[in-house]
C-alpha cells in the first residue's frame, strides 16, 4: 500500500542518540543468544558459581582422603591402630571412605541443581513463559 | 573344578554375544552405533557406565595387590571410585551438554582445531593400548589357571570375542551388555564374599597382627604346579615329598632356614600349625612396609611412602577424567542434569562392588596363606573359594568368579576397542560402519599380540598407569576446556604432550626396570604426582602466552556447555559442531 492510495502524510521518525533501545533492558535469554555484554556477564556469572562449588566439594573430598596418609606419616601409631579387632587401615581405606564420596556427591548434584534453578529464574522468569521444561519444575 | 568354570565362563561368553546380537538389527547409523542413539535412562546408564569400568584390575587385581602389598594397596579401589565423584564435580554435566562423542571430537570442537584433534586421537591410542593390555592378561591367566592351558589362548580367546562382537553389534548392543555385565560382576565376587565370610569368617586374627609375617593358622598340606622360588620368614620344619633346594625327599621331616628356596613342580609341602607361610617372589612385599600400613607402595621398593601413596591418588582420582572409553558413554545420557544423576548412581554402584574384594582378599590373608605361595597376584581370587570351601561349593563359587573375571575382561576390553577403533575409523580414516568395523578386527588383532608379550605386571598396577596417562594430559585438556575461557589450541597441545609424554616415558622406563630403588622408583613407578601439576602448567602457561589465538566463538561455547536445560532447550541452540551429522540435536 503506498503512502498517495491512503493519502496519509508521510512522518519522519528521527532516532535520537539519547534514546536507550529498550528490548535489552531487562537481561534475558535474548541476551545470551546475541552474546551481548550482559549475557557475557551473567553466563561467566554462573560459570563462576558452579565452578566454585566444585572446587568446594573435590576439596572437601581430597582434604577427607590426603590427610589420612599425611596422619599416618607424622604419628606412625596411627597406622598401627586396631579397631574392633581389625587394623584402622583397613576400616578407613576399605569401607569408611565409601559414604564420605557419597555425601559429598549427594550435596553437589543438589546444590548444582539449585544454582541451575536459580538462574534459570533470573535470566528467565517465570512469569515470562519462554523456557520449557525448567529444571525446578521438573524437580519440584 | 575345571568343568564347572569352562560351563560358566562359555555361559557368560556366549550370553555376551547373544544380548550384543541384539544390536544388530536397531545398529543402522554411524549415531547408532556409536552412541546408542542417546535414549538411555541414568540407571541403566549408571550399571553399563560401571560395567564397563570394573576391569581386570578390580576384579583380580586388587584383591591381589592387597594380599601380596598390604592394605595400603585399597588406595586403587577407592581412587577407582573416586574418580567418579571428580569426573561428577568437574565435568559431567557440561560435557554432556557440549554434545561431542569422543575427547578428540571435543578437543577439536572446543578448540577448533584440526591438528589438536589428531594429537588427542594418537594419545586415545596409547590410553587405550596401556589399558588394553592388562585386560588381556587376566584373560590369559584366568584361562591358564581355569583350563591349564597355555596362557595365549585365553588372549587370542578374549581379542577374537571382543573384536568380533563390536563388529557386529557396535555400541547399541554394548550399552545392553555392559548394563548386564556390572549385575553379573557383582554377583561374581559378592556372592562368594559373602558366602565365604559366612562360612569362615570367624576365627584366629593372628594373620592381621601389625608387622607380623603370615602364618599358616592350622596344619596345612600345599601342592606346589610349578616350580617356585621362595622365601621364609621364619626358620620352620617342614614335610617335604618332592624336591626342594635340588634335593628330593619322601614325606620327610626338612628344617629350613629362614632364606630362599625353591620348590619343583608337584612338590608337596606340609606346615604345622603357626608355621610362617612361604612366600613366593611375585608376592613378596616391598621391604620395610608393613602389611597394615595405610600407604601404596605397590611398584616401589617401600622408599617414600607417603609420595608413592599421593602418587596414586592423584592418578586414580583424576585419571577417570581422562579416559577413552568412559567419556563415550555420558553421550548416552539424554542431558546434562541426567548425566550428573547417573554419575551419582556410577559412585553407589562401584562402592557397593569395591567391598568385596577387600573382604576376600582379608579372608585369603586371615585363612590361606598358602596362596602368598602362587606364582602371579593376580591369581589368588581364583585359587581361594576351592582352598576354603571344600566339595562342589567351593567348585561352584570357584567357577563363578571365573565367569566373573571373564565378564570383567570382556565387558572393559569391548569398551576400549569401541573407542579405539572409532577414533581410528573416525579420525584417521573418516569411514563409516565399515570402516569402523574392520577397525575394531586390526586394533583388537594388534593388542592381541602386544598382550603376549607382557606378563610380570599385577593388573591393578598396569591399570593404574593407564590412569596415570590419561590424568597428565586428557584431564586438564577436559577441566581447563571447560571451566577456562582462555585455553588456546597451543596450550591444550603442549600440555597433552608435555604431560602425556612425560607419563608415558615414566611408564617404559619403569617396566624396562629402569629405577627400582629410592626416589627414582617412587617418581618413575607413580609419575603421575608430577606429571599431572606439569600438563596443568604447561597448558596455562602456553596458553597465557598465546593470547591473541584464542578461538573467536569461544563466548558459545561456553555459553553451550553450562547453559541449563531448561534455557537451552528454548529456541536458541547456540553453536553446532563443525559437521553436521553430530549436531547435538540428534
Amino acid at each position: 500500500m503506498s503512502e498517495q492510495e491512503t493519502g496519509a502524510k508521510r512522518q519522519v521518525v528521527v532516532w535520537r542518540g539519547d534514546q536507550v533501545p529498550v528490548h535489552h533492558d531487562i537481561p534475558g535469554p535474548g541476551d545470551l543468544r546475541d552474546d551481548t555484554h550482559t549475557g557475557r556477564v551473567l553466563i561467566g556469572s554462573l560459570v563462576r558459581a558452579q565452578l566454585g562449588l566444585s572446587l568446594l566439594c573435590l576439596m572437601l573430598a581430597l582434604a577427607v582422603t590426603v590427610s589420612f596418609p599425611l596422619v599416618a606419616a607424622l604419628v606412625p601409631a596411627v597406622g598401627q591402630m586396631k579397631v574392633f579387632g581389625l587394623p584402622l587401615t583397613l576400616i578407613v581405606l576399605g569401607f569408611a571412605f565409601y559414604p564420605v564420596f557419597l555425601a559429598v556427591g549427594w550435596f553437589y548434584h543438589r546444590q548444582a541443581r539449585q544454582l541451575e534453578a536459580r538462574f534459570t529464574d533470573l535470566v528467565d522468569p517465570p512469569g515470562r513463559g519462554t523456557a520449557q521444561g525448567r529444571t525446578s519444575d521438573r524437580h519440584a | 573344578m575345571p568343568d564347572t568354570a569352562i560351563g560358566a565362563i562359555a555361559f557368560v561368553t556366549l550370553l555376551t554375544l547373544v544380548v550384543g546380537a541384539r544390536g544388530i538389527r536397531v545398529a543402522r547409523t554411524p549415531d547408532d552405533f556409536m552412541v546408542a542413539a542417546r535414549q538411555v535412562p541414568p540407571a541403566i546408564n549408571a550399571a553399563a557406565i560401571s560395567g564397563e569400568y570394573l576391569s581386570a584390575a578390580s576384579f583380580l587385581g586388587i584383591a591381589g595387590l592387597i594380599v601380596s602389598q598390604g592394605l595400603g594397596s585399597l588406595w586403587y579401589s577407592v581412587g577407582y571410585t573416586a574418580g567418579y565423584l571428580v569426573l561428577l564435580l568437574l565435568v559431567a554435566a557440561p560435557l554432556r551438554r557440549f554434545g561431542a562423542y569422543t575427547i578428540p571430537d571435543f578437543a577439536a570442537g572446543r578448540l577448533g582445531s584440526t591438528g589438536l584433534r589428531r594429537v588427542a586421537t594418537a594419545l586415545v591410542l596409547v590410553i587405550g593400548w596401556f589399558y588394553l593390555l592388562p585386560q588381556m592378561k587376566g584373560a590369559g591367566i584366568t584361562l591358564q589357571w581355569v583350563l591349564g592351558v597355555p596362557y595365549w589362548i585365553g588372549v587370542v580367546t578374549l581379542g577374537v570375542v571382543v573384536s568380533g562382537n563390536i563388529a557386529m553389534g557396535g555400541m547399541k548392543g554394548i550399552t545392553f551388555v555392559q548394563c548386564f555385565q556390572y549385575w553379573l560382576k557383582l554377583c561374581a565376587i559378592g556372592i562368594p564374599a559373602l558366602v565365604l565370610l559366612i562360612a569362615i569368617g570367624h576365627g584366629s586374627d593372628r594373620n592381621l597382627q601389625p608387622g607380623s609375617a603370615p602364618v599358616f593358622t592350622r596344619a596345612t598340606l600345599v601342592q606346589v604346579p610349578q616350580t617356585v622360588e621362595f622365601t621364609l620368614a621364619r626358620p620352620a620344619t617342614v614335610t617335604v615329598s618332592g624336591r626342594v633346594d635340588q634335593r628330593n625327599y619322601r614325606d620327610q621331616a626338612v628344617p629350613l632356614c629362614a632364606c630362599q628356596h625353591v620348590a619343583g613342580a608337584g612338590t608337596r609341602l606340609g606346615f604345622a600349625a603357626g608355621a610362617p607361610a612361604p612366600t613366593s617372589l611375585a608376592m613378596a612385599p616391598p621391604a620395610r612396609v608393613s602389611w597394615d600400613s595405610p600407604f601404596a607402595t605397590a611398584g616401589t621398593d617401600g622408599a617414600h611412602p607417603l609420595a608413592s601413596t599421593y602418587g596414586v591418588i592423584i592418578a586414580t582420582f583424576f585419571g577417570a577424567i581422562g579416559l577413552p572409553h568412559i567419556l563415550v558413554r555420558f553421550y548416552t545420557n539424554p542431558d546434562g542434569e541426567a548425566a550428573r544423576r547417573t554419575t551419582l548412581i556410577v559412585v553407589l554402584l562401584l562402592s557397593t562392588f569395591y567391598l568385596f574384594p577387600t573382604v576376600l582378599a582379608v579372608l585369603t590373608r586371615l585363612h590361606a596363606p598358602q596362596l602368598y605361595l602362587v606364582g602371579d597376584s593376580d591369581d589368588v581370587i581364583l585359587a581361594l573359594p576351592s582352598l576354603l570351601l571344600s566339595g562342589l561349593p567351593g567348585q561352584l563359587l570357584a567357577a563363578l568368579v571365573a565367569a566373573g573375571a571373564f565378564a570383567a575382561f570382556l565387558s572393559t576390553s569391548s569398551g576400549l576397542l569401541v573407542s579405539v577403533a572409532g577414533a581410528l575409523s573416525h579420525d584417521f580414516l573418516r569411514g563409516g560402519v565399515t570402516s569402523f568395523r574392520w577397525c575394531a578386527i586390526a586394533a583388537g588383532a594388534v593388542v592381541t599380540t602386544a598382550s603376549l608379550l607382557i606378563g610380570r605386571f599385577n593388573l591393578a598396577l598396569l591399570v593404574g598407569w593407564a590412569f596415570a596417562i590419561a590424568a597428565s594430559s586428557f584431564c586438564p585438556l577436559l577441566v581447563l576446556g571447560i571451566w577456562w575461557r582462555q585455553l588456546t589450541r597451543a596450550g591444550a597441545a603442549a600440555g597433552i604432550v608435555v604431560g602425556g609424554g612425560a607419563c608415558v616415558s615414566a611408564i617404559v622406563a619403569t617396566m624396562a626396570g629402569a629405577a627400582t630403588h629410592g626416589w627414582s622408583a617412587v617418581l618413575l613407578g607413580q609419575p603421575a604426582i608430577w606429571t599431572v601439576p606439569l600438563a596443568f602448567g604447561v597448558m596455562i602457561v602456553t596458553s597465557l602466552l598465546t593470547q591473541a589465538t584464542v578461538p573467536g566463538n569461544v563466548g558459545q561455547v561456553m555459553l553451550r556447555m553450562h547453559l541449563p536445560e531448561a534455557l537451552s532447550r528454548h529456541d536458541y541452540r547456540p553453536y553446532s559442531l563443525e559437521r553436521g551429522r553430530r549436531s547435538p540435536g540428534r
